[in-house]
Parts: structure tokens; C-alpha cells; sequence
């Protein structure tokens, strides 16, 4: 059997020169100390998105993106096709884990302040994937063309309209008219499954492309340890095996899930119909729908929601660009303005969205 | 003798006989002396007899006997009073507790307050006065109490008095063109009317459901011939046995009423759809439906129930016996709702009243046999909700069952209504097609739960096997760190 592979695996390192990969994989070196296990957190997004793309397709071989089939494929799926309530419930619960990888994995970098130089392009392209991640969140979610999905949007596309100058113009564009109809979910299912993906494969590409090239960031001091302190493990194979063992586990969670919390599906979308009451977005989106709700309406001269949405584009613009306005460290000295600052976004999320949940 | 010297004959010869009857009133003395209609008529009036002069509302000098101190409009003189002061005349009294005591009256003060509000309260196409004035049904001089045979409202003479305006296409048109004009034509074919062209007081006529001053439109919610409220307007007489006794017609109609599938649904659940008692009975028209209309009458809602039925065997052995067509089986008043019950010839059932089970024509073996598929689709219907809304409770998708249920349900339906047909093979094929869709849909349903069942045993196998896997890799990465730390210290 042994030999079998051996055999298997010269006859594509004849071809692929795969030797030289392994080699190069062989040195590179994961640091090891109390915060590596955040480091995990990369792969698990990444294969989340895998789960994404691969659950993603299996859909498209049954989905029908018009507001006249869309509900009844998904109904299709859910019901007629074999396994396929288990493709549209991973698909949807990967999503939301997904997310919540990538949060997590967001504030690990930012916390150890793993984006400070050369890693700056790294942390740019995360952040736009987050982004993008977010957009093909808002896109999804119309998708099964449901109630629920049909009101958010609408809510979701009305917020966006609010924003001065380009908020009419851009509302149009998302929408494909002045409402949502069945040129919004055109839209949204090219968004979601070609644009997005697109633009998301380059970054991803970019990403990774650095994350080896630059190899893991270290903790701010850790490189200035004496040799005989500085604890490393080889990437391959132990953190790489190490990766798979908690994606095993991940996909477990995410079949569990699938299984006792199967994705409801809810009622057609009636664009004639009043909105049902208790409308939310997606949760990674209520923490700014519930900051939105509390402002008042208007602040001096300004409309509160258009100071709120202008706040949280400014923060967000903020987050994107801190490699290039934390100075101290990239000098590699210790920022407490900035741990402080990520502590009361993290608290801030968190409180608004279990307060957004509850009402 | 032109009119000054008419006046000045009155005032020098007719005026000082006049004054020595008491109680005064120089207007009602000279006028009295002219001849002219108003002073005639008002000697019979209610408000005469009561001492009340013209000058009480026509304004002036009731003591002078001279025409310009007397209607001397510097001094009060109103002249004859035009629209809406006509009423403000009469208010002047009539909405004043006060002053009606004075005069010993007990009627109530808010006529003039219930007219405003009502339908006959709102503008006239003039735009200056209320359609309807106190004058219009009371008349203006001689009025009399409602209570007396010769006054317009009393209630042999209401429908004429009504019928003045609501007669009159023309005028009519005016303010509801949509509103028929032989109300009057119809009032008097129906019960009531006859009886009130007899000369019987007691018997319903316009007042006694519209009301007097606060007529409101029938589509008014507020309205006594609201549909909801109109069974209610009926029973006010219909129920009262004391009232009623001279008519010897039941009085429960109304109890029995509230209680069938049509009261509750009129009454309780505010369907304007469901019949009030002029839907069956006609309402200026009403009457009795008889033995032979029933089925027409019933069918102006149950349309696909009564074309069944007259077209089915039953309809000649009905008319043969004198049997009410719907009525026999379903009950007037009291119509409860039609279950499978009245089906076949057991007990609570109705076939069994005329089919027993040694007749030759089948009746009896066909009605058990309705019966049975009819129960038998009941409960299929039953076992194949029950079995969508288990699979549905545990989180399961079965959105095409549950919209297939809807078939089975309109099986059933249409069962009920073709029984109407009394064919065993029509009632054989709409019944078997619900027992059929009812078969797909508990099929559809088990699946899901069977699925249920297979997806937590898959569950189980895929996450055993994938602990395997996980536990074999951890132990795999121990061994490989044990054997790198092992080669790093050698």
C-alpha cells in the first residue's frame, strides 16, 4: 500500500516538482505561545468559505433565481431533492459561522497587532474580504425570496439610500428600480454567486499568497526573545494536521446544526403584503441597525440616521486603514490607545447585538 | 276688497271681538279674519291648544293690533321661516327641558340633535339647509301628536308621509340615485303592510326599523337596519310575546337565530356575508318564504346546493309532499352548521326521517353509503393534518403537503354540497378524489418523518465516524511531536 503511494506521489513529483514544495513548506515555522490558538481562526474561516463554494454550487444545480421560482426551488431543494436539506442548512449555518470566524480572526490580528509592517496588504485584503464577506451575507439572505428576506432587504437597501449624494442612485443600482422586486434578487444572485466570488477569489488568492510568503506574524516582542525561549512548530505537517483536526470538528458542529436546527425556509415574499412585525437584519448586521434605532432623529442639523450611517462608514474606513495611522506599532512599541479602542468596539458589538436580539 | 283694506276691516271691526275671547292673540285674530290656510289648521294644532301663538315662532308683537308694530321685524318679526331656521324655531322649544315642562311635555329634548346627525341631516343640494326639516313630516300648522290618527307620522300614515320623497325617483336621484323608489310598492305586498292598509297600528312600518329622527343610512354601522344590528331591530317585536300574542307567530325566531351557523357567523364574527333576516324574509317587502321558494331563496347564497337539489329526484318527492325544500332537512331559524351528522339514516341523521331500510328505491342504502365515505374522508383528512403538522413540529419541510391538504379539504367540501345532488356515483367521485390527495399527502408526511428518523441516525453514524477521525488525528499529531521531539534531543 505503502509503496502504491510512494509510487503515486513520485509519478506527480516527476511532473510537479512537489518535493520543492514540501521543502519549502517544511521551513516555514508557526510561533507557539499563549495566544497561538487564535491563529487557528484563519484556517477555519477559510475552510468555512470552502464549505461556501462547495455547498454554494451543489444549490446552483437546483436554484432558480426569479422572484417566480425562487422560493418554490428552495422548497424543492429542502424537500424533493436527496440531501439537499443538508446542502441549504450547512450552507446557511457555514455562512453565519463563517462570519463569526472571520470576526474572530479580525480582532485576533487586530489585538495582536499582527497588520503592523510588512504585513499591512495582508491585513487590507482581510479586511475587504470581511466586507465582501458581509456583502455576500446581505445578498444571500434574499435568495430564498421569503418574507422575511424580502422585508430586511428592503429595510436593509432603504439605509442605504439614506447616505447623501450617491444613497438614491446606489439604492436604485442594488435594487435594479426604485423597490425591491424581482430585478433585486436578479441582482443579488449575480452579486452573490459570480461578482463576489470573483473579486473574493483574487483577495483570498493575495491573501494567502502574503500569509506564505511573509509566513505567520509574531507576537510585538516575541522576535526579540532568545532563541532557546522562542517556541515554534513546523507548519507542516504538525499545524496543518492540527487545522484539520479542528475543521473535522467544525464540520461536526456544522452537521449537528443542520440536523437539530434545520434552516427554516418561512413564507413566500408578498410584495403586496404589510411587513410582518420585529423586521432584523442578519445578526453581524444588528449591532448598526440598533445603534441607527437609538439615534435621535435629528442631531443639530443633521438627520441622526444619516450622522449614524456617515459614523460607521467613517470607523469602518478607520478599522481598513490602522496599519497605516498606528505608528507605534509599527515601530513595534505597545499601543494601548488602540487595545482600548478595539475592547470598546468589541464590548460595542456585542452589547448592541444582544440588545437588537432581545428587542 | 284688496289687501290693506282687508287688514283695515279686520283691525277696525274683527279685532275687538276677537279680543274678548282670552288668551289673546291679535295675530291669530286678524289672520283668523283673512281666511288664510295656517291660521285655519293651526286651531288643531297640539301647540294651540296649548296657548302658544303664532308670534312664538313666527316672531312679533302677538299683542298689537296694528300690522306694522306687530310684524315689525325691528321688534323680533321672523316672517315665515326658511331651511334650517324652520327647525331652530321648533328647537327653540323642543330641545329645552325647561321649556317643555312648562308646557307639561315629557317627549324627549334631542330631536333636533338626532336629525342633524342622521342621513336627513346632511346638506340639501342648495347647500344652505338640511334635507329634512321638522316641518317636512310633521307639517307646519296643525300639527298633531304621532300618537294621533290624523298626523302624518302616526303609523298608518308614516309610509305615505315617507313615501312623499323616497317614492319620487326624481327627487330621490338627487341625494342616492342608487337608492330604489318602491320601497312603498314593496312595503305593501309584505305582512306588515297589509295589516297597516287594514288599519293596524301595532304592525312594523318605516319608523319601526329605521327609526324617527335618527335615521341612518343602512350602511351605517350605527344604523337599527345595519346587518348586524337588524336582528336585533326585528326582534324588538318579533320577540316580544306580549307584543306578539294577538299574531299567534312564535317568538323565538330570534334566540333560534342567534344560535344557527348564520347568526353566529353575522352576529359574533361580524361576516356582513352571512344573512340577516330580510336576506330570507325580504325587508320592506317581508314576508314568509313559502313551501315552494324556500330553495330559491336559500339558493341566492347556495347557489351550486339549491341547482343540485332541484335538479335531483328529491324535488318532486318534495313538491309532492309539500315538504320546504331546504328547510326539511336543515331547519329555518336555527340552521346549524351541516356536519356529516345529517348524513345517512343513524341516529341525528336526517335521511332516515322518509327512507327506511325495507324501501324499494335504494334512498336508505344510499344514504348510509354517502355516510360512510363521507366519514371515511373526514378522517382521512384528520389522520393526514395530523401527520403534517407533526412532521412540520419537528422542523420538517412539507410546504407541498400541506398546500395539498387544501385539495382534500375542497373534496370535502364539495362532498357536502354535491350530497345536495343525491347520486351515489358523483358523490363516489369527488369523495374518492379527497381520499386520494388525502393518501398522497399522509404518504408525503410519513416521509418526512421517516426522514426525521434517518436524519438523526445519519447524524449519528457521520459523527462517530468523524470522532474516529478526529481522536486518530490527535493521536497521529502526539505521536509525530513525541518522534520530532525524540530526533531533536538525539
Amino acid at each position: 500500500m505503502n509503496s502504491l503511494l510512494r509510487r503515486a506521489y513520485n509519478w506527480l513529483d516527476e511532473r510537479l516538482q512537489l518535493e520543492s514544495l514540501v521543502k519549502f513548506m517544511g521551513k516555514k515555522y508557526v510561533p507557539v505561545h499563549r495566544n497561538s490558538v487564535w491563529y487557528y481562526f484563519g484556517g477555519v474561516s477559510l475552510f468555512l468559505f470552502l464549505i461556501q463554494v462547495i455547498t454554494g454550487i451543489l444549490l446552483l444545480l437546483y436554484y432558480k433565481g426569479s422572484d417566480q421560482l425562487a422560493f418554490e426551488s428552495i422548497q424543492f431543494i429542502m424537500s424533493k431533492v436527496a440531501f439537499g436539506w443538508l446542502i441549504r442548512s450547512i450552507h446557511s449555518w457555514a455562512a453565519n459561522l463563517f462570519i463569526l470566524a472571520v470576526l474572530i480572526h479580525m480582532f485576533s490580528v487586530f489585538f495582536e497587532k499582527a497588520y503592523r509592517k510588512p504585513r499591512e496588504i495582508t491585513w487590507v485584503t482581510g479586511m475587504l474580504m470581511f466586507f465582501l464577506a458581509l456583502g455576500f451575507g446581505f445578498s444571500g439572505y434574499l435568495l430564498p425570496w421569503n418574507e422575511l428576506a424580502f422585508f430586511a432587504t428592503k429595510v436593509g437597501t432603504d439605509i442605504a439610500g439614506v447616505v447623501p449624494i450617491v444613497g438614491k442612485p446606489l439604492m436604485k443600482f442594488l435594487r435594479g428600480g426604485t423597490d425591491v422586486t424581482g430585478a433585486t434578487l436578479s441582482r443579488f444572485f449575480g452579486f452573490h454567486v459570480a461578482v463576489f466570488p470573483g473579486i473574493f477569489t483574487i483577495l483570498l488568492g493575495t491573501h494567502l499568497l502574503l500569509v506564505q510568503r511573509q509566513g505567520i506574524s509574531e507576537p510585538m516582542g516575541h522576535e526579540n526573545q532568545p532563541g532557546s525561549e522562542r517556541k515554534t512548530m513546523p507548519f507542516f505537517p504538525n499545524f496543518l494536521l492540527r487545522d484539520l483536526l479542528l475543521w473535522l470538528i467544525v464540520l461536526n458542529v456544522l452537521a449537528i446544526l443542520a440536523v437539530f436546527f434545520p434552516w427554516d425556509l418561512g413564507r413566500k415574499a408578498d410584495p403586496f403584503a404589510s411587513a410582518p412585525s420585529g423586521i432584523k437584519p442578519e445578526w453581524y448586521f444588528l449591532f448598526m441597525f440598533q445603534t441607527l434605532k437609538y439615534l435621535p432623529a435629528k442631531f443639530v442639523f443633521v438627520d441622526g440616521e444619516v450622522l449614524g450611517i456617515l459614523g460607521f462608514g467613517a470607523a469602518g474606513l478607520l478599522w481598513l486603514l490602522v496599519p497605516f495611522w498606528d505608528a507605534r506599532s509599527a515601530r513595534g512599541e505597545s499601543n494601548r490607545f488602540l487595545n482600548y479602542m478595539g475592547l470598546f468596539v468589541v464590548v460595542y458589538i456585542i452589547f448592541f447585538t444582544v440588545v437588537g436580539w432581545i428587542a | 276688497m284688496n289687501l290693506p283694506a282687508r287688514i283695515g276691516f279686520v283691525l277696525a271691526f274683527a279685532a275687538p271681538l276677537a279680543m274678548a275671547q282670552a288668551p289673546h292673540d291679535q295675530c291669530l285674530t286678524c289672520h283668523q279674519a283673512l281666511g288664510d290656510e295656517p291660521s285655519t289648521l293651526f286651531q288643531h294644532d297640539v301647540h294651540f291648544r296649548h296657548g302658544i301663538s303664532c308670534a312664538d315662532c313666527h316672531g312679533g308683537n302677538r299683542n298689537s293690533e296694528e300690522v306694522e308694530d306687530a310684524m315689525n321685524k325691528s321688534a323680533g318679526y321672523l316672517g315665515v321661516p326658511k331651511g334650517d331656521a324652520i327647525s331652530a324655531v321648533c328647537a327653540g322649544c323642543h330641545s329645552s327641558r325647561s321649556k317643555m315642562s312648562q308646557y307639561g311635555s315629557r317627549l324627549p329634548v334631542g330631536q333636533l340633535e338626532m336629525l342633524s346627525e342622521s342621513v336627513h341631516g346632511r346638506l340639501a343640494i342648495s347647500g344652505k339647509a338640511r334635507i329634512v326639516q321638522c316641518t317636512t313630516c310633521h307639517n307646519a300648522h296643525g300639527i298633531v301628536s304621532p300618537k294621533d290618527p290624523s298626523s302624518p307620522v302616526y303609523p298608518l300614515n308614516a309610509p305615505t308621509t315617507c313615501a312623499k320623497c323616497h317614492a319620487q325617483a326624481s327627487y330621490m336621484r338627487l341625494y342616492d340615485p342608487a337608492l330604489p323608489v318602491d320601497q312603498i310598492e314593496k312595503y305593501r305586498t309584505s305582512v306588515h303592510g297589509i295589516r297597516n292598509a287594514k288599519g293596524d297600528p301595532k304592525t312594523a312600518q318605516c319608523t319601526s326599523c329605521h327609526g324617527s329622527h335618527d335615521i341612518r343610512s343602512a350602511k351605517d354601522a350605527k344604523s337599527s337596519v345595519y346587518a348586524t344590528n337588524l336582528p336585533a331591530t326585528c326582534a324588538h317585536c318579533h320577540s316580544d310575546a306580549a307584543y306578539m300574542k294577538e299574531y299567534r307567530i312564535p317568538t323565538d325566531q330570534y334566540e333560534k337565530y342567534a344560535r344557527s351557523v348564520h347568526g353566529v357567523a353575522l352576529m359574533q364574527k361580524k361576516d356582513l356575508g352571512a344573512p340577516a333576516c330580510n336576506n330570507c324574509h325580504g325587508n320592506h317587502g317581508a314576508t314568509p318564504p313559502g313551501v315552494e321558494s324556500i330553495s330559491k331563496v336559500c339558493g341566492t347564497c347556495h347557489a351550486l346546493n339549491a341547482d343540485l337539489f332541484s335538479a335531483s329526484p328529491h324535488k318532486r318527492a318534495f313538491d309532492e309532499r309539500h315538504l320546504p325544500e331546504c328547510e326539511t332537512c336543515h331547519g329555518n331559524h336555527e340552521i346549524v352548521p351541516a356536519t356529516e351528522q345529517l348524513l345517512g339514516a343513524g341516529r341525528g341523521a336526517v335521511c332516515g326521517k322518509c327512507h327506511t331500510a325495507g324501501e324499494s328505491s335504494g334512498g336508505y342504502q344510499t344514504a348510509g353509503l354517502m355516510r360512510s365515505l363521507s366519514d371515511s374522508l373526514l378522517l382521512e383528512e384528520g389522520k393526514a393534518t395530523a401527520l403534517v403538522e407533526k412532521a412540520e413540529q419537528k422542523g420538517m419541510e412539507v410546504g407541498e403537503a400541506r398546500f395539498m391538504l387544501r385539495d382534500v379539504h375542497q373534496s370535502r367540501l364539495e362532498s357536502r354540497t354535491m350530497v345536495h345532488a343525491f347520486d351515489r356515483q358523483r358523490f363516489e367521485d369527488v369523495t374518492s378524489k379527497g381520499l386520494k390527495a388525502a393518501a398522497v399527502v399522509s404518504t408525503e408526511a410519513q416521509g418526512a418523518l421517516d426522514e426525521y428518523v434517518f436524519r438523526r441516525v445519519g447524524l449519528g453514524i457521520a459523527t462517530l465516524i468523524i470522532t474516529i477521525l478526529a481522536v486518530s488525528l490527535h493521536l497521529y499529531i502526539r505521536k509525530l511531536e513525541r518522534k520530532q521531539s525524540h530526533a531533536s534531543v538525539t
